[in-house]
């Protein structure tokens, strides 16, 4: 794959997507009143902050997705050479998954898994 | 590979089974039982500990990432005494509060996956296993520092200690890469041969340097020191001042007198400004401490200072002076955290003035935070005069005069605030000293395994003998 | 033609680090970090290297930085706009910056990381060849060691990230008739 290719999709990634932005702004009809700019077009209007403050658990899930997905980045290139290397990369990959699986059966007995 | 070869890594082979044993433990165990974990652990941990010692080997393993010879395996040995007194000195406080909150394994979890990271760090003949070494030892400290997290000091004390480690482990990170950028090799033997002693060379050293110093917490470097020693748990904060410390002037040790002789002229003008540097500002800023904590805690930037002596002869006398005055640190400096432990767990104390008249009340503990400051400050009979004693002799013996005396004077300054709270416990009298405290068996072991430590250190002379014959080979 | 590429994810790589820098809002700094991330996967791309840059998203652009925003929805305050700075701090702050960038420059200039091999082909059979080979020149070792890091901050967060759930359910067990 040439570097070419590259240029050609970002060229044809900006023209598609910017000129589809410019047409709809130029042969779109607009209309505006100060009403199109409430954050709902029904209830009452909100006052002070809105956004809320998370729950720590959201944060606890982030973080478990983050390990486990170090952890499946460190397994793809072992799943792709697994057939050539025998014996020695099947075990290190299981003590590998072994010792990740053990903390995954500490965050499920720490109930680090359900949403409260 | 051969299997059995993989008996050269018995030390971290031994602490990664303990790690997992225990994690099964609480795991399997209900609510109820899990106090029992704590002399589980105990006993593993001084299972593991015992069988350390034992055969030193010399070695490879993967290709040279991995070694281990009869030094190495003494530093690993000495931060397992370390860590046994710090779970030891611990075990009262993780049953009185940690039990409750069904946390007390982690705790044990946490340093030992930190210790093996140091092993890992100090066994390791690549950058990167340095690197990854220093990861896996200060990310789980950083959730110790803030294993009281409900309390403002506590997880203040986490934040300020992951902020300041994760800039310290990026400019790590950056000096590593100019140094391969430069050789174009990690591995720690092909990186002595391939230095030129370029300026690049010169600027990542420097950079790898700042992220080791900050936990060694050399001057410009110990910003985070006071607070997170005051903010974290007793155990925790002993646990840094000790053995992450430790650990930290070890892999400092093998790599600038093993791996980098070129820029020795660099780095000796370096650490000597910063040992001077680190001496005065850390006793200076000690003197004035009323928090017994935040004192402990410049008293050891000052004795950072001190360790730093032992690196201007990088000959076989450097070396062994810095591993003795680790050996002896360790048991003086954990005797005095014992000692505020027990206190601040019981009366919730830790002033200076609350310990006034403390002698009367609770002799015994007086007399071991006596020996422990003593031997910190450097009084003849104990083992820290003999510790400082073969610094000295190091910087003499390399005709550093000016650094000497000004290492003399700074000796002089800490016994100032030594002698403090000395006074207050012996020669105050107190109105309302604190009540009588009963120390734990576990904390009552740790603190009598320290004193003998002091004692028979400063008695035996064969101890550093026996050291500076391992420290023929690095 | 890589020339051009590179000069233009540089572009995109210097003007969002310094937004995600001087913006004085939380989440939007975290979004420019995201560009940040995502632009330097364009690099390892750019030199061939398409695992790395597979990584590259999945766990900074994918993981890192919605782990990032997520901690910034935990603030009590989200909108909190930073102070900005007097003028002797940024000139001061500016100055370092400024003064090590000519260092480092000079520095880069002198020596062109010379004893670096050109990167070979890296294809996935030769990342796991080498990550999994116990012999010289392989990195099983540093494998293993990462999955004891992995498992060590995974109980480090629970224990931290449990902790306030444990004191709330034990009050309302305690009120409960």
């Amino acid at each position: 794959m040439g570097t070419e290719a590259i240029i050609v999709f970002f060229i044809a990634a900006v023209v598609l997507v910017g000129g589809g932005m410019i047409a709809s702004k130029l042969l779109a009809p607009t209309s505006t009143n100060p009403q199109k700019l409430e954050p709902y077009e029904c209830g009452i209007p909100t006052q002070g902050p809105t956004h809320v403050q998370f729950k720590v658990g959201y944060y606890l899930f982030a973080i478990l997705f983050l390990l486990f997905d170090v952890e499946m980045i460190f397994l793809v290139p072992w799943a792709v050479v697994m057939k050539n290397i025998g014996l020695t990369g099947l075990i290190s990959a299981i003590i590998f998954i072994l010792i990740l699986g053990l903390g995954l059966l500490y965050a499920w007995k720490k109930k680090a898994l359900i949403w409260e | 590979m051969n299997w059995d070869d993989l008996l050269l890594m018995r030390h971290e082979l031994q602490l990664l089974a303990v790690i997992l044993i225990v994690t099964c433990a609480e795991i399997y165990l209900s609510g109820r039982d899990k106090s029992r974990i704590i002399p589980l652990s105990l006993a593993l941990f001084g299972i593991h500990m015992a069988a350390g010692w034992l055969w030193p080997v010399e070695g490879e393993l993967f290709g040279g990432m991995y070694r281990t010879n009869g030094l190495i395996h003494l530093m690993k040995s000495i931060l397992d005494v370390g860590v046994f007194i710090v779970i030891l000195q611990a075990g009262g406080w993780a049953r009185k509060q940690l039990a409750p909150e069904n946390r007390v394994s982690e705790f044990f979890l946490l340093i030992w996956s930190s210790l093996l990271g140091m092993y890992y760090m100090v066994s390791a003949g690549d950058l990167l296993m340095v690197f990854l070494g220093l990861e896996l030892s200060t990310l789980p400290v950083a959730a110790l520092a803030a294993y009281e997290v409900l309390k403002m000091r506590s997880a203040e004390a986490g934040i300020k200690f992951i902020l300041t480690a994760g800039l310290a482990s990026a400019v790590t990170l950056m000096g590593i890469s100019l140094l391969y950028g430069s050789t174009g090799t990690f591995v720690l033997a092909d990186l002595g041969k391939q230095m030129q002693g370029n300026s690049l060379e010169a600027l990542g050293f420097i950079f790898f340097f700042a992220g080791v110093a900050f936990k060694i917490s050399l001057v410009p470097f110990h910003f985070w020191t006071p607070d997170v020693y005051e903010g974290a748990p007793v155990s925790v904060a002993a646990y840094l001042s000790v053995i992450s410390k430790g650990a930290a002037v070890f892999i400092l040790m093998i790599l600038l007198m093993g791996f980098a002789p070129l820029l020795t002229d660099l780095w000796v003008n370096v650490l000597y400004l910063l040992a001077i540097l680190t001496m005065t500002i850390g006793n200076l800023f000690a003197l004035r401490q009323r928090n017994l904590k935040r004192l402990l805690a410049y008293s050891a930037v000052a004795q950072a200072g001190f360790i730093m002596l032992g690196f201007m002869s990088s000959q076989q006398d450097g070396k062994a002076s810095i591993i003795y005055f680790m050996l002896v640190y360790l048991f003086s400096n954990l005797a005095a955290f014992g000692v505020v432990q027990t206190i601040e767990m019981h009366t919730g104390k830790e002033d200076i003035g609350d310990y006034e008249g403390l002698y009367r009340t609770n002799p015994r503990l007086s007399l071991v935070m006596l020996l422990a400051l003593f031997s910190l400050a450097g009084i003849p009979p104990l083992a820290g005069f003999f510790g400082k004693f073969f610094l000295f002799m190091t910087v003499a013996s390399a005709g550093y005069y000016l650094l000497l005396t000004i290492a003399v004077i700074n000796t002089v300054i800490s016994l100032y605030y030594y002698l403090l709270i000395v006074r207050a416990m012996f020669l105050r009298k107190s109105d309302n000293p604190l009540p009588l405290v009963t120390s734990d068996g576990w904390m009552r072991a740790g603190l009598v395994i320290c004193v003998a430590g002091i004692v028979a250190l400063g008695v035996a002379s064969g101890v550093y003998d026996a050291i500076y014959a391992l420290c023929a080979h690095l | 033609m890589e020339k051009i590429i590179f000069y233009i994810l540089s572009a995109v790589i210097l003007s969002l680090s310094l937004m995600s820098v001087l913006s004085r809002k939380l989440l939007r700094s975290a979004v420019y970090l995201f560009g940040v991330l995502t632009a330097i996967a364009g690099f390892y791309f750019l030199i061939g290297y398409h695992f790395l840059g597979a990584v590259q998203l999945t766990v900074y652009a994918g993981g890192i930085v919605v782990l990032i925003i997520f901690s910034i929805l935990l603030t009590h305050d989200i909108d909190h706009q930073m102070p900005t700075p007097d003028w002797s701090r940024v000139a001061v702050a500016g100055a370092l910056c400024v003064a090590g960038a000519v260092m480092f420059v000079q520095l880069l200039q002198g020596s062109l990381f010379s004893r670096v091999e050109a990167p070979e082909q890296s294809d996935l059979n030769t990342v796991g060849n080498t990550l999994l080979n116990p012999g010289g020149g392989g990195y099983l070792l540093p494998f293993e060691v990462v999955s004891i890091l992995l498992l060590a901050v995974m109980i480090g967060a629970i224990v931290i990230a449990k902790q306030r759930h444990s004191v709330d359910d034990s009050s309302p067990e305690k009120q409960a008739p």
